[in-house]
């Protein structure tokens, strides 16, 4: 016997939604998918490896994820809790939530790297 | 009248070759050539009309600017210009210009449509002059070549845009000095709802490439209302009205 599909965030509905932290309920067509969210390693400490696993990598999670999404009517990128079974969107949320402050990368001196 | 030539001004509307082709007669603003109204057999005052019930205007060669950055919302405050309380939002000035919150560090200026603000021109020195000498982190963010700006007026407008955009536009839901970016015959554009006179009236910009594909898409969308083109002389009178 087949397993019942997952419910789908779609399913019932003729449009998929998705909702803006700026600009509300909208179209998923006016967004683009960023690629998973994952803390920015400290670039002057971290190994070569570590870097190109941040840079390249990607988890592939099955389950809740935190996403980038860009609404590309405004230019606004947020980030989306997502379950990537269900495809349900938990929620959206400002990236103010997480970089509270200006990211400034200091610059490495090339000699001192090994 | 005479009209003058589109290309002899230092600049011109991405759309000057369908004003010319729809017999445009163009007046000069001060800053650039607009279109006056269209000499297509019609008077002036049946352009007023068109403006009442459908049409579009193309006003892309009246100024506007913006600025971005953290400091933008303070900058632009010390400045005297009065902000919107929340973003998506637009408050007219006391000499008539339109500025408009796009996101929290984020503003359009908009001239009034006789261009008789200096707000522009004036903003866009005082910002890089004060970006020299101090970090506002407010950055100059010049909109007069990057978007097209368009007017659809009429009562019938919210209902046209229904067509073209999944956003609800009708008045009831969409009040005065909204804006919704989004989506408009499948380009990206900010809708800024901006009545003339009495008139419901919205401004529309989007990525100047797009210009000509817009302007044709929501020709067509009016064509059943009966929309056509109006020069600025009909959308001064409905302000004037």
């Amino acid at each position: 016997m087949k397993p019942a599909l997952p419910p789908r965030a779609t399913r019932g509905r003729s449009l998929k939604l998705l909702t803006c932290p700026l600009n509300g309920s909208r179209n998923i067509s006016e967004f683009t998918y960023g690629g998973e969210y994952h803390a920015t390693p400290n670039h002057l400490t971290t190994s070569a490896r570590d870097w190109a696993e941040h840079v390249f990598f990607h988890d592939n999670a099955a389950g809740v994820v935190t996403e980038w999404w860009c609404h590309t009517a405004s230019s606004f990128w947020f980030l989306a809790e997502r379950n990537t079974i269900t495809d349900e969107i938990i929620r959206t949320f400002k990236a103010e939530e997480i970089y509270t402050q200006r990211v400034d990368f200091s610059t490495i001196n090339p000699e001192s790297r090994s | 009248m005479a009209s003058l030539d589109p290309t002899t001004g230092m600049r011109r509307s991405q759309l000057y070759r369908r004003h010319i082709n729809n017999k445009a007669v163009f007046k000069n603003t001060g800053y650039d050539f607009v279109v006056s109204h269209y000499d297509n057999g019609n008077d002036q005052h049946t352009e007023l009309d068109q403006a009442r019930s459908m049409a579009i205007c193309d006003l892309s060669t009246l100024p506007r600017t913006g600025f971005k950055g953290a400091g933008a919302r303070s900058w632009a405050e010390n400045q005297g210009i009065k902000i919107p309380d929340s973003a998506n939002r637009s408050i007219v000035q006391p000499d008539g210009c339109l500025v408009a919150t796009l996101s929290d560090q984020e503003l359009l200026i908009l001239s009034d449509i006789l261009a008789k603000s200096h707000q522009v021109t004036a903003l866009g020195e005082q910002s890089t002059n004060d970006h020299l000498e101090n970090d506002t982190q407010t950055y100059l963010l010049p909109r007069g070549d990057s978007h097209c700006w368009l007017a659809v007026t009429g009562n019938q407008a919210a209902e046209m845009f229904s067509k073209v955009c999944g956003v609800d536009l009708r008045p009831h839901k969409f009040a005065l000095g909204d804006i919704a970016q989004t989506s408009v015959a499948k380009t990206n554009a900010v809708v800024i709802r901006q009545d003339l006179g009495q008139i419901l009236s919205y401004y529309i910009l989007c990525d100047i490439s797009a210009a000509e594909f817009l302007w044709d898409c929501l020709l067509d969308a009016m064509q059943e209302y009966a929309g056509s083109p109006v020069g600025i002389s009909a959308l001064e009178a409905l302000v004037s009205a």
